[in-house]
């Protein structure tokens, strides 16, 4: 089996190979910091160079994995349109998994909630509520777009121990720093991890839990700034 | 030997794609228009447009092939349509290109959107050969462009404000002809009275 992985829901673009046994080699390019995103000019240069690391050739491919956000939409844009042409190409399934999980999940070893918050611009993040359960976590929300005080007052509201993970946690951060039952997860989890996706994407792909590519579409819960506005002046 | 070009295009408001050979014999081209999507904004809404695109583009890529009895194992070269153009709908068809000339193994080649529109005259007419003057009148831009030579161009004049096709969109959009208006003027303009206004 051999699984190839693409999360580009935030700045970081990342894209990793793995078989059966675990993770072959990643690459990830990109950050929180940076000024421009650059989605589609590093994720294919990317996935070329890993697939020359790893000595693995694409028409081995068994499936592919993508994060589907939510996210940033061009970077899903890119991630989610490659997944769909490499699969087109090399008639191999997709695995489409939201961004949220792939945050989550890292942390499911904790007693806390787990929250993951994406930076959604406009002083907003993208969240999940997520519980700990045994060999994974269990989401317990809708995937909510609000601003990071909508966030934080149902987290006061729940008033039990939560962990915060994202580049929303990150830029955020100030939002939250007055719940003393909150947490921040640190450094290792701002991105999407590539390494959950790999987790998560191997069992389905053993219970050949697929999805047509057509199926595979961004998870945008922002609608465009013209049907917002649209819709006011109905 | 035949050179098979896959080539796409995503810069606006169409999902667009065509297999050619030697780029001079069309063997399909298939354009999915997303007009009725923007026709209730009175013009092209970027975000919606990409939208679009991550959804249509598999289906015409795939309809482009089949259209020209051919598959992606026999295709040489995949080009895309780089810009001028909307940012995020140009990043769909780019991407979508990029990544199949990655799976089939074969050169990716990025297009200019006007010399796009200028080798398009070559397709009407193969007759055609540089030395050429050219006029360019897309949506977005108006331009004389001498082409002297296969890839060797000069910008001999263009509008100094809009491109005579955003002119046409806007009257429209004044005269309350909904989106696209273009079409539609340019069918009234065709019984107006040329003397109307001196
Ligand atoms: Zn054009």
């Amino acid at each position: 089996m051999l699984l190839l992985a693409i999360d580009t829901a935030t700045r970081r673009v990342g894209a990793a190979f793995a078989s059966d046994h675990g993770v072959l080699g990643r690459v990830e390019v990109g950050g929180p910091g940076d000024s421009r995103p650059r989605h589609a000019e590093a994720l294919v240069p990317a996935i070329e160079y890993l697939a020359n690391e790893c000595a693995v050739r694409l028409d081995q491919l068994s499936a592919i994995a993508v994060g589907t956000g939510p996210g940033m939409f061009t970077g899903l844009r890119v991630g989610v349109t490659t997944a769909r042409a490499l699969a087109l190409a090399l008639r191999v399934p997709l695995i489409p998994i939201a961004s949220l999980d792939l945050l989550a999940y890292p942390l499911r070893h904790g007693r806390s909630l787990v929250v993951p918050a994406i930076d959604a611009r406009r002083n907003e993040v993208y969240y999940a509520i997520y519980r700990p359960v045994p060999g994974g976590v269990q989401r317990e929300s809708a995937y909510e777009l609000g601003t990071p005080e909508d966030l934080a007052s149902e987290l006061e509201a729940r008033g039990v121990d939560a962990l915060l993970c994202g580049d929303g946690a990150v830029r955020f951060a100030d939002a939250f720093r007055h719940l003393d039952r909150v947490e921040f997860a640190g450094t290792g989890h701002v991105a999407p991890s590539l390494s959950a996706l790999v987790e998560l994407a191997i069992p389905r792909f053993e219970r050949e839990q697929f999805c047509a590519a057509d199926e595979v579409r961004p998870i945008y819960l922002r609608q465009s700034d013209a049907e917002i506005s649209w819709e006011g002046k109905m | 030997m035949v050179t098979r070009i896959l080539g796409i295009e995503t810069s606006c408001d169409e999902t667009a794609a065509a297999v050619v050979d030697d780029g001079r014999t069309t063997r399909s081209s298939v354009v999915a228009s997303q007009a009725d999507l923007h026709a209730r904004f009175g013009g092209v809404v970027p975000e919606i447009a990409s939208r679009a695109h991550v959804e249509l583009i598999d289906d015409v890529i795939a309809q482009a092939l089949i259209e020209a009895g051919t598959q992606l194992s026999e295709i040489d070269v995949v080009a895309a349509v780089h810009g001028p153009g909307l940012a995020g709908a140009l990043l769909v068809g780019v991407s979508a290109g990029k990544a199949l000339a990655l799976a089939q193994r074969i050169p990716y080649v990025g297009v200019n959107h006007h010399e796009a529109h200028m080798y398009a005259a070559l397709l009407e007419d193969p007759t055609l050969e540089p030395p050429l003057l050219t006029l360019v009148a897309s949506g977005g831009h108006t331009l004389l462009v001498a082409m002297e030579d296969h890839g060797c161009y000069r910008i001999v004049g263009q509008t100094v404000d809009d491109a005579a096709g955003e002119a046409f969109d806007k009257v429209a959009r004044f005269l309350g002809f909904g989106y696209p208006g273009g079409p539609v003027i340019d069918r009234l303009a065709r019984t107006g009275n040329a003397k109307a206004i001196r």
